[in-house]
């Protein structure tokens, strides 16, 4: 006889609220419904009525994990519509600190995962590599979430001395070599617990419109820092990573090479850090009216902007696509013939975020 | 497809009359765009969909909707329309990431998207009604915060 069962909105599982109806029949899931809305804020309402100046401040607290991510996509937007030229130096560390912030968000997920596999010794090593990172963030930024690097025209506070963090980094990159990337790659037991569950073929992947860490581990190689390269990504010669199997295993290879290359691109932009001014311009801007699409490569994937100026002192629209936003509706075609007792490692593995899809 | 075609493809999508480049982006304007029809177009060249864009021309009136596709996974295509009598024909059953964009709308401004597969709130909480920030997004529109 069929049964339902509900994941969440609240559960150990899940890392924010939503919640996944799953109607089995023995322990195979036969249907899948999910709800999400539980953390909505309003954000783009709001920011119909902060100052271009504070809304950088409230667009920034979409998410706690990329938030940074948000802040720069919004002022690149705004910059696209304005005609400013960013200078080099504060792209180069725009593209720092876009990386630690995948980084973190990475190794956090990947704790995570592995506390959800079993694997608790593997969990505090990447948590103890987390806080590397972290401090790294809090020495540059003054913060451990929520930068407040971002302005439109550049970025606020200076590297110093971009020399000093490299050993530290060098430290992280030793580990992830010798132990977190082998540990999910080749240990046999990790491997046989992630290996064929969740799958997500490439024509699915096409179908759900899925994007970032999700659609490279089913075969899309699409990295908008590859695709349409911005920042100084062209300049520190990024590679994306891309697996073809589709499973649980392939988003979780595809992360863990990518923190790899995430580690490499910070080392190189500290070491290359051009000379320059941080900023094009002071105090609050004045938008000329205009309208801009972009777009960012996330932790979680391609991030979405639209920003409507009408030339008054508040943006007339500001609209976020968050990469979660399209890639958790995908759980569903990912769990149907699943085991229920995979249920929460599928979802786990789209590393949804809820605080982004809900705004 | 040629980036350098862009333009002439589109024009050719029922309800198109303008097409521009525009910061790099093609802005392309539709107001009595068939829906469907685009979207079939789309995915016929491998144009994925990013979002879909609603925006309120006026409280108690219609709503400009811009759908965000990406060609090439380089270049924006953003095709403006506008409701007819606070409806648009849904998108959904062509191109999957419409859907919650659609519900999404639905919930904030009000419009309805006829033969959505799914049209159940989706961001709106209970005890609220559809169209909840038709209201004050139009309102902000129309007489943005002055500085002091």
């Amino acid at each position: 006889m069929a049964y339902t069962v509900p994941l969440g909105p609240y559960h150990p599982a899940l890392e924010e609220p939503f919640k996944v109806n799953v109607q089995c029949e023995g322990e195979v899931i036969q249907t899948c419904r999910i709800d999400v809305g539980f953390s909505f804020r309003g954000i783009e309402l709001l920011a119909q009525s902060r100052n271009w100046l504070e809304v950088i401040t409230l667009i920034e607290r979409v998410c706690g994990i990329c938030s940074n991510t948000h802040a720069m996509t919004f002022c690149m937007a705004c910059e696209q519509i304005a005609g400013i030229q960013v200078p080099r130096r504060a792209q180069y560390i725009r593209t720092i600190i876009a990386e630690l912030e995948r980084l973190h968000s990475h190794l956090l997920w990947a704790g995570i995962g592995a506390e959800d596999i079993g694997f608790h010794s593997l969990f505090m090593e990447i948590f103890t590599l987390r806080e590397k990172i972290m401090d790294t963030l809090e020495t540059v930024t003054g913060n451990r979430v929520n930068y407040g690097m971002n302005r439109i025209g550049g970025v606020l506070r200076d590297i110093e001395n971009p020399k000093d963090f490299i050993a530290s980094l060098e430290s992280v990159a030793e580990v992830l070599h010798k132990v977190v990337i082998p540990a999910f790659i080749e240990n046999p037991t990790a491997r046989s617990r992630l290996t064929g569950i969740g799958p997500l073929s490439r024509e699915k992947a096409i179908e759900w419109g899925v994007v970032g860490p999700v659609a490279r581990a089913s075969g899309l190689d699409m990295d908008v820092r590859k695709d349409h390269p911005y920042l100084a990504y062209a300049d520190l010669g990024f590679k994306s990573i891309a697996r073809t199997e589709g499973d649980v295993f392939a988003r979780v290879v595809v992360r863990a090479l990518e923190i790899a290359e995430s580690v490499r691109l910070v080392i190189e932009g500290l070491h290359n850090l051009p000379e320059g001014p941080l900023c094009e311009q002071r105090g609050i801007p004045t938008m000329p009216a205009g309208e801009a699409t972009m777009r960012t490569e996330a932790p979680r994937g391609e991030c979405l902007y639209y920003v409507e100026s009408q030339g008054g002192p508040t943006p007339a629209r500001v609209k976020i696509r968050t990469p979660s936003f399209v890639n958790i509706p995908a759980v569903e075609p990912m769990v149907l013939g699943q085991q229920l007792a995979d249920l929460s490692l599928i979802q786990a593995s789209v590393d949804p975020c809820l605080s982004c899809t809900d705004r | 497809m040629e980036i350098s075609n862009l333009v002439a493809w589109i024009k050719a999508i029922p309800g198109v009359t303008a097409a521009d480049w525009h910061g790099g982006d093609l802005w392309v304007e539709a107001p009595a765009l068939d829906v469907e029809a685009m979207g079939r177009a789309m995915i016929t060249y491998g144009i994925r969909l990013g979002t879909v864009t609603g925006t309120p021309v006026s409280e108690d009136g219609e709503t400009d909707i811009i759908y965000h596709y990406i060609a090439g996974e380089c270049v924006f295509i953003n095709v403006r329309t506008r409701t007819r009598n606070g409806a648009l024909a849904s998108l959904s059953a062509i191109a999957r990431p419409a859907s919650w964009a659609e519900r999404e709308i639905k919930d904030l401004l009000g419009v309805t998207f006829p033969g959505h597969p799914d049209p159940r709130p989706l961001l709106r909480p209970s005890g609220f009604e559809d169209g909840m920030f038709r209201a004050p997004m139009s309102k902000s529109r129309q007489n943005p915060r002055q500085e002091s």
